[in-house]
This record gives structure tokens, C-alpha cells and sequence, in this order.
């Protein structure tokens, strides 16, 4: 058979099986939107735990009595641990300007922090952890060995928001995963099952270019081809909704979790795109080839 | 032209044919009879490649099928039009796409396919019956539209399994007519059939009479010509001499196809 009798045989069976076709381009956008929207997901969970780790910070208040060259040695030890991203000395100074700025300007607080010296105030040493889903089991372990330090007078773990919105993460990611896994499966047992549906039809199809002498390759062409286009078209409508519904989706939840918004997050990359606008006709070609069994001689 | 040889087969463990030996040339047309369930259908379907033969060779031009790779039969089974005895039609499509198939598969452009499947259809039935879906036929009318694509092209080896059954006057004329023009272009033409009178007037139109009973060839001998690797001599020789040369390219085409 020709390209031309091919291409007509397909476009023939598209008409005839239009239903079923478009139920498996309609599998196909689920299979898509969920697999975009986990790696969008995904992407977004990092985010927030990056942010997490960089705003949250173990601060230990060091005691008057600490040597400038002690606490360069502690500060030195606490680079070198594992999990640490950074580590600061915060002066007095700098402390009492922070205290300033973080302030509610208001009449009741400006009188007395306008009185306050630097020297009322500790040093101390600020340890920002690298992100991680562990972070605040990290900063409890952390805050626990400093409060063993002789010259560490208090330690500040700052674990209860870390630890809440950490939860919240865990929990999300755990749902999103079991939603991820029910959906996934749903839509590709829908898939297989609408296209196995039609398998009867297209073997007594087979049985007759059998019959005239067509060659299995050639048989399972035009299905191969509809079922790829089906999924070429429901990755394609996959990406379009996921590009438009997914940065009103994301900010509306970094808006109830208070995290910042992270523009990197909104749409799948060039990469993750090609992979999937790949995979969907590849799985459709699979699925056109299982569909149409080619029997090698005839049963008539 | 189709050579049987030796050959037996088993269906559902009964021996449907043994040891039978039938040669049809080009520009010959046999007609095979006998009772139901002497064999005539499987014999058929071996002799059009549809089946695989228990033992004995199948000749189809210079090609044995049964020592063919299952890859390659297609290439000689595109040169056989093959009327089985369920019409097998694709419901859903119309009756001139279900003829055209015959040609798609042969490669012919869509255009030309299109006229040649609607010549064969006027010779064979009826030509409004074109665009109606398969589905929407009568048994006996999708025989017929089976039988037009079986015919359409011609290709050069024909094989029809009872081509009449249920058929009226007319549409039995109308099928020996038919299956003369498959003759007298050259190819060989094998029929079954279990109705006498049918079995005569395709023996009046010149054909040659087999009788299979209990899977045996009985009766007058059933070989006509002895077999010769390229081209036939005397009256048997194809007026179409492309028939031959046809099936030699496929199955080079196929060969070749293999290999690479």
C-alpha cells in the first residue's frame, strides 16, 4: 500500500472510529495534564522549600564573655557541617538596626527603641540551612548541640513555622502523589480499554487486507497513525491548559501557604515539553499496534 | 498459474483434503465440485494462499508457498483475488472503498483504483450500490461485492468459493460472465461450488470440471498442464502475459525487501 492509500485509510478510520478516537486524545490530555502538572508540582514544592531554607535561620546568642577567636572557631565549625549553607555573625549593631526595621512603626514601640543601645543586645550567629523536606528535624538537631556550647547563652531553632509549612508541604506532596498515581492510572486503563474496545473490529479489518495480501506493517499503519495523532493532539491541549490554568493554580496556593511567587514555576520547559509532545504519539503508536491483531493465515 | 501437489489438510483434526494434486493455468478455469464438506472450501483457501497445508506443495507461479516465510506471503497472496466463503467485508465502509482495497494493496494510485472498482462493480453487480456501506448489503450482495473485489484489477490467479450461493438467474448469468472475462484476460480461474446447474454453466462456458469427494480428487484427471518454471505452451499461454511476470516481481520485491 502506498503513503497515499495509508495516509486515506487512516483518515477513513479517524472518521469511522471518531468516537473512540476522541476519547483516547481525551485519555491522552488526562495522562498529560497530569504528568505536567506533577512536574510542575514537583518543581514548585522545591521552590518552597528553597525559600523555606533561605529566610529560616537557626540564631544562637552568644554569651559577652565569647573571644572574638572563639566564636571564629565556632562560626568555622558550623561552615563545615554538612547541611549548613551559610553561616553569619551578627553584630549588636547590625542586630539593633534589624530589631528597627522589623518593628511595627507605632508610638508605643518608637520610644523604647529609640532608647536601646547596641550594647543591650548579644552577638550572635545566624546558620541558614540548605533546603531540604528534613530542614526543621535538621535545625532541632542543630539548635540542640549549640544549646551544649559553653559560650551559647540562648538558640533560637525558629522550628514552628518551618515545621508547619514543612507539614503542609510533606502532606501536599503526599496527596499529590496518591491524586498523581488514581488519576494516571484512571486515565490509561480508559485509554487502553477504549482502545482494546475496537480491537475486535479492526482484526476482522486485518483478516481481510489478510486476505488481499497486505503486509502486517501496512495492516496496523492507519491505526498506528490515528492513535499517534490522538495523542500528538491531547499532549498538545495537555500543554495549552497547563500553560494557561497552571499560574492562576500556583499562585492562588503560594498565596494561602505565604510563600513568595516564583515565576520559573509557571510553565514546563522546552525539554520537559519535547518529552512529553514525544511520548504521547509514541504511547499512541504502541497502543495502534497492540490494537490491530494480524493474524498469518486466514480463518475463513 | 496455481499447483497443488500431495497436498493434505487437517481441519480440526479431520483430514478435509488428502492427498490432492490440481493445477490451474493461466487462461483456465476449473471448476471444482462436490458435496458439503468435501473439501472444496479448504482447498480453495490452500490454493489461494489462505491456509497453510498440512503436507504437499503449493505452486503459485514458481513460488511454493508453504516453504515461503510467513513475511513474504503476503507479496503472493496480493496476486490471488480470493472470494472465501464468508465475504469479509469491512462493515464500515462502502462497498467501492471495500472493492478498491483490493487494488490499494497492489499499489494502484487512488484515481485509477477508483474507476477500475467501479468498472468491476457494474460488471459484477450493481453500480449504485457504490456508496452504500457493506453493512447495509444482503448476504447475497456483499457476495457479489466480494466478488468484484476478487475480480477488480484482475489480478493474475482467481479464486472464488462459491460465488453463486443464493444467487437468482441473473446474478448467476452475471457471475459466469464474469468470471469468462477473468479468463479470457489471462488468468487462472479456480471456482467451487455445490450446485450442479451452476457447475454446468461454467463447464458450458468452457471450463473444466473437477469433482473433490471425501477430500480426494475423483473422477476425470485434474491435472491439466504439467507445470513448466516460466510461461506455459500451446492454448494455456497467458493472454495476459503480464500475469506471470506480475507474481515473479513481487516475490522479488519481497526477497529483496527481506534482505535488506
Amino acid at each position: 500500500m502506498t503513503v497515499a492509500w495509508i495516509l486515506r485509510r487512516a483518515r477513513r478510520q479517524s472518521v469511522s472510529q471518531r468516537r473512540a478516537l476522541w476519547a483516547a486524545a481525551g485519555s491522552f490530555l488526562v495522562l498529560g495534564l497530569v504528568s505536567g502538572a506533577t512536574v510542575l508540582g514537583l518543581r514548585a514544592t522545591r521552590g518552597w522549600m528553597s525559600t523555606v531554607g533561605q529566610t529560616v535561620h537557626v540564631i544562637a546568642f552568644l554569651r559577652d564573655e565569647m573571644e572574638p577567636d572563639q566564636i571564629a572557631q565556632l562560626a568555622d565549625l558550623l561552615r563545615r557541617r554538612p547541611g549548613v549553607a551559610r553561616v553569619r555573625l551578627v553584630e549588636p549593631a547590625e542586630a539593633l538596626v534589624r530589631l528597627r526595621d522589623a518593628a511595627r512603626p507605632s508610638s508605643a514601640t518608637d520610644s523604647w527603641l529609640n532608647d536601646l543601645e547596641p550594647g543591650y543586645l548579644p552577638r550572635s550567629i545566624e546558620v541558614a540551612l540548605a533546603a531540604s523536606v528534613d530542614l526543621p528535624q535538621r535545625a532541632a538537631e542543630l539548635s540542640r548541640r549549640l544549646r551544649g556550647l559553653a559560650g551559647v547563652a540562648e538558640v533560637d531553632a525558629m522550628t514552628d513555622g518551618v515545621a508547619r509549612l514543612g507539614a503542609w508541604v510533606r502532606f501536599g506532596q503526599r496527596l499529590g502523589w496518591a491524586v498523581v498515581l488514581a488519576a494516571g492510572i484512571a486515565a490509561l486503563s480508559f485509554l487502553v480499554s477504549t482502545v482494546l474496545r475496537g480491537r475486535e473490529a479492526r482484526r476482522r479489518q486485518a483478516q481481510v487486507l489478510v486476505i488481499l495480501g497486505e503486509t502486517a506493517g501496512s495492516i496496523r499503519l492507519p491505526a498506528n497513525i490515528a492513535l499517534a495523532t490522538a495523542g500528538l493532539m491531547g499532549a498538545l491541549a495537555a500543554l495549552v491548559v497547563l500553560r494557561l490554568a497552571w499560574p492562576a493554580l500556583l499562585t492562588a496556593v503560594e498565596s494561602a501557604l505565604g510563600v513568595a511567587s516564583m515565576p520559573a514555576g509557571f510553565s514546563l520547559g522546552v525539554w520537559e515539553s519535547s518529552v512529553g509532545l514525544l511520548a504521547a504519539p509514541v504511547l499512541g503508536w504502541v497502543l495502534g499496534y497492540i490494537s490491530t491483531p494480524v493474524p498469518g493465515w486466514v480463518d475463513a | 498459474m496455481i499447483w497443488l501437489e500431495g497436498v493434505s489438510y487437517l481441519r480440526a483434526g479431520s483430514p478435509a483434503l488428502q492427498d490432492v494434486t490440481l493445477g490451474v493455468s493461466f487462461g483456465e478455469l476449473v471448476v471444482v465440485e462436490g458435496l458439503t464438506g468435501s473439501g472444496k472450501s479448504s482447498l480453495l483457501a490452500v490454493a489461494a494462499g489462505a491456509r497453510s497445508p498440512d503436507s504437499g506443495a503449493v505452486w503459485i507461479a514458481e513460488h511454493n508457498i508453504v516453504g515461503l516465510q510467513a513475511s513474504s506471503l503476503p507479496y503472493v497472496r496480493r496476486n490471488v483475488g480470493y472470494l472465501p466463503p464468508d465475504p469479509l467485508l469491512i462493515s464500515d465502509e462502502t462497498v467501492l472503498e471495500n472493492i478498491m482495497l483490493a487494488l490499494a494493496v497492489r499499489g494502484e494510485p487512488i484515481d485509477s483504483a477508483e474507476a477500475d472498482a467501479r468498472e468491476t462493480l457494474a460488471m459484477v453487480a450493481d453500480s449504485a450500490w457504490e456508496d452504500r456501506l457493506a453493512r447495509s448489503l444482503s448476504t447475497g450482495q456483499q457476495r457479489l461485492v466480494a466478488l468484484a473485489r476478487a475480480l477488480v484489477g484482475p489480478p493474475p490467479l482467481v479464486v472464488v468459493d462459491e460465488p453463486a450461493a443464493g444467487m437468482g438467474g441473473d446474478d448467476r448469468e452475471g457471475i459466469v460472465s464474469a468470471l469468462v472475462w477473468a479468463r479470457e484476460r489471462g488468468c487462472a480461474v479456480l471456482c467451487a461450488t455445490c450446485d450442479p446447474g451452476f457447475s454446468q454453466m461454467l463447464v458450458d462456458a468452457g471450463g473444466r470440471r473437477v469433482h473433490l469427494e471425501g477430500g480426494r480428487i475423483a473422477g476425470a484427471p485434474a491435472i491439466g498442464l504439467v507445470p513448466t518454471p516460466v510461461g506455459f505452451a500451446g492454448e494455456s499461454e497467458p493472454k495476459n502475459a503480464e500475469s506471470s511476470q506480475a507474481i515473479h516481481s513481487s516475490a522479488r520485491r519481497s526477497s529483496g525487501e527481506e534482505s535488506s
